[in-house]
């Protein structure tokens, strides 16, 4: 499972002015089969928090623990081979096709040849199976949104084994993942990922849309400032005073947010 | 449903199955060519020789034989060494061209951007124009290797300077670092030129020279110390090779995928410092192979630098081949720099292939 324990992030803080917290003192819980949602408004710490995760930003106080080990000691490969990211947008530097894409999720791991039925499951359950011959550049933002999910899933498609034969856990950080998607692929999307975690990976994806995840998650983690402002059980959401805290809306329209939560929730 | 896809499976695997193989056989192709160009760089020249004579001589040379006789001479003291040269520069200039392009995720990145080009001019202009006074003793010490040596560790130098500055917290941001580079580049064109207007006319016609770039001054020593500094990196590359796919994803992606970037980057600008510096050491300044041939193979095969990086080495090589013989060979017995006759294959074939990418895109 992942720990976050204290996690606090500090930028800036030359000799002339002060330095800015973006993060302060998170704790957080993540267990297997878990599908948890991150939340808050624009610049409450939601992406920094991701980039700490992946170890991507290494520069925090406080600690990481994941399956025991603190963050801070894995290997980079060996990470890999647990734990994908998928980030808010990628653009490539050079036309690779969508299938070359997908076949670097598997580079962790060494089998980008080997693991071509794996590779084509992976396409299909992102629903990108029949771009691949295409090149990644000339897809919209949606189809390469999609692509890059068929990335991710590829990377941790299979459980790793350790020499004892048990199977390690696995887990998924999502950053914003259906921004550009439209809804029908929204919630496809957001159900195929849900089935992943029914297999026993740990999911966390930093959302935009709370009613997207009113009717996806488990859990919600509600940042406000870089601090938790809520966490628990995803019938927060339907707390309109909450909401109402969290992104600083007026109370009418967060009344109003609160009851379609509750009925993608009952949905 | 389930027959429509199976349907098109076998003509979409065929059509996989064809590529790899167009793949292996453009490969081929490559090398074939490039043994075809060696044997008619050897054979082309004032003395003109027949394929049994230079194979011949190319037995005697693997075979340390004494030289016998004045075609055996020829190819073994004159155009071997040359051949070797073009071989040598030109597969470590076009390596260097596609790492730095894949490292800063950008076409247009130039070895000559990092600075390895500019820093090792300056260096050489430097040595060239004070070889008499304040650098005397630089002179005295390396002897006939004083300019190739001071324009490697020159070009490296700058390169290292720009790194430096294009770095923060161990994360090289690429756009400062290119915008550092424009700076440098500007900051050393200004003391070479500042060097040339103190020049005396000997001094500037030996830096006409070297700066327009020529394989006609390399002689055993200055190849055996070039292909160490090129060979050495060239047999590194291949393990960087995924990392530089992943790195087209960006470098977030890389590390997310388990690779450690800073370091590889490091080591990989350090390899095309090496290789470009060398270069650019012995042979002068050689532009364009570093730009266009990566371009054109990731036209032809595809971004895949397992595929890309020896395909560069193998293209490049033959390029600057072609190049130098035709420096030789046309206005003959006039020498022209191979830099010149680079660049004038090079802004055609670069501009054609712009234009047809153009039309790509809006096709």
């Amino acid at each position: 499972m992942l720990n976050v324990k204290h996690l606090s992030v500090r930028i800036g803080g030359g000799f002339n002015r002060p330095g800015k917290n973006l993060l302060t003192n998170i704790n957080l819980h993540l267990g297997h089969g878990e599908k948890l949602a991150v939340l808050g408004a624009n610049g409450a710490g939601k992406s920094t928090l991701l980039k700490c995760l992946c170890g991507e930003l290494s520069d925090y106080q406080g600690d990481i623990i994941l399956d025991h080990l603190s963050l801070k000691f894995w290997q980079g490969a060996e990470r890999a081979r647990q734990m994908a990211v998928m980030p808010q947008k990628v653009e490539l530097a050079f036309p690779f096709r969508v299938d070359q894409v997908v076949a670097l999720g598997r580079a962790p791991h060494g089998d980008e040849n080997q693991s071509t039925a794996l590779q084509r499951a992976a396409m299909q359950c992102a629903d990108v199976w029949h771009l691949r011959q295409r090149s990644y550049s000339g897809l919209s933002g949606g189809e390469q949104q999609r692509v890059q999910l068929a990335r991710v899933l590829a990377q941790i498609w299979l459980a790793e084994r350790n020499e004892q034969g048990q199977e390690l856990p696995r887990y998924l950080l999502l950053d914003e993942c259906t921004s550009a998607l439209d809804p029908a692929h929204q919630h496809s999307i957001m159900q195929r990922v849900g089935e992943f975690a029914g297999r026993g990976v740990a999911v966390l994806a930093v959302m935009h849309d709370i009613s997207l995840a009113a009717s996806w998650a488990d859990r919600v983690l509600i940042l406000r400032h870089g601090e938790v402002l809520a966490c628990g059980g995803v019938e927060l959401l339907a707390d309109a005073q909450l909401l109402a805290t969290a992104y600083a809306l007026e109370a009418p329209l967060a009344q109003r947010y609160a009851q379609q939560n509750l009925g993608w929730m009952q949905a | 449903m389930p027959g429509a896809v199976i349907r098109l499976q076998g003509p979409r695997l065929a059509l996989l199955q064809f590529a790899a193989v167009r793949q292996v056989l453009l490969f081929f192709a490559a090398a074939g060519l490039l043994m075809l160009l060696i044997l008619l760089s050897l054979r082309t020249g004032p003395v003109e020789l027949n394929n049994t004579q230079v194979l011949q001589s190319l037995w005697n040379a693997i075979t340390f034989a004494d030289i016998q006789g004045q075609s055996d001479w020829v190819v073994r003291e004159l155009r071997l060494p040359r051949t070797l040269l073009a071989v040598l520069v030109g597969a470590g200039l076009a390596a260097a061209g596609a790492v730095t392009q894949g490292v800063f995720r950008n076409p247009l990145a130039d070895p000559g951007l990092i600075g390895v080009a500019s820093g090792a001019a300056l260096a050489a202009v430097a040595v060239i124009v004070l070889k008499d006074s304040l650098l005397a003793f630089w002179v005295a010490i390396m002897g006939p290797l004083a300019l190739p040596i001071a324009a490697f560790i020159g070009g490296l130098a700058v390169t290292l300077v720009i790194y430096r500055l294009g770095t923060r917290n161990g994360q090289t941001q690429v756009a400062t670092l290119l915008l550092a580079g424009v700076a440098i580049n500007v900051l050393t064109g200004a003391l070479t030129g500042i060097l040339t207007y103190m020049a005396d006319d000997q001094a500037l016609r030996s830096m006409t020279f070297w700066s327009m770039g020529s394989l006609a001054h390399g002689r055993w020593p200055e190849i055996a110390a070039l292909s160490v500094c090129i060979i050495l990196p060239l047999c590194f590359l291949p393990r960087f090779a995924r990392l530089l796919n992943a790195l087209l994803l960006g470098e977030a992606v890389a590390t997310h995928l388990g690779y450690r970037v800073q370091q590889a980057k490091l080591w990989l600008i350090t390899a095309a410092a090496l290789m470009v510096g060398a270069g650019v050491a012995v042979a002068g300044m050689i532009g364009f192979i570093g730009l266009v041939v990566p371009h054109l193979l990731r036209l032809l095969i595809g971004p895949d630098h397992r595929a890309l990086l020896p395909a560069s080495v193998l293209l490049g090589a033959s390029l600057l081949l072609i190049a130098d013989m035709i420096a030789r060979t046309w206005l003959s017995p006039a020498d022209l720099p191979v830099g010149l006759v680079m660049a004038v294959i090079g802004g055609p074939v670069f501009l054609s292939l712009l234009l047809q990418q153009v039309k790509h895109s809006r096709g």
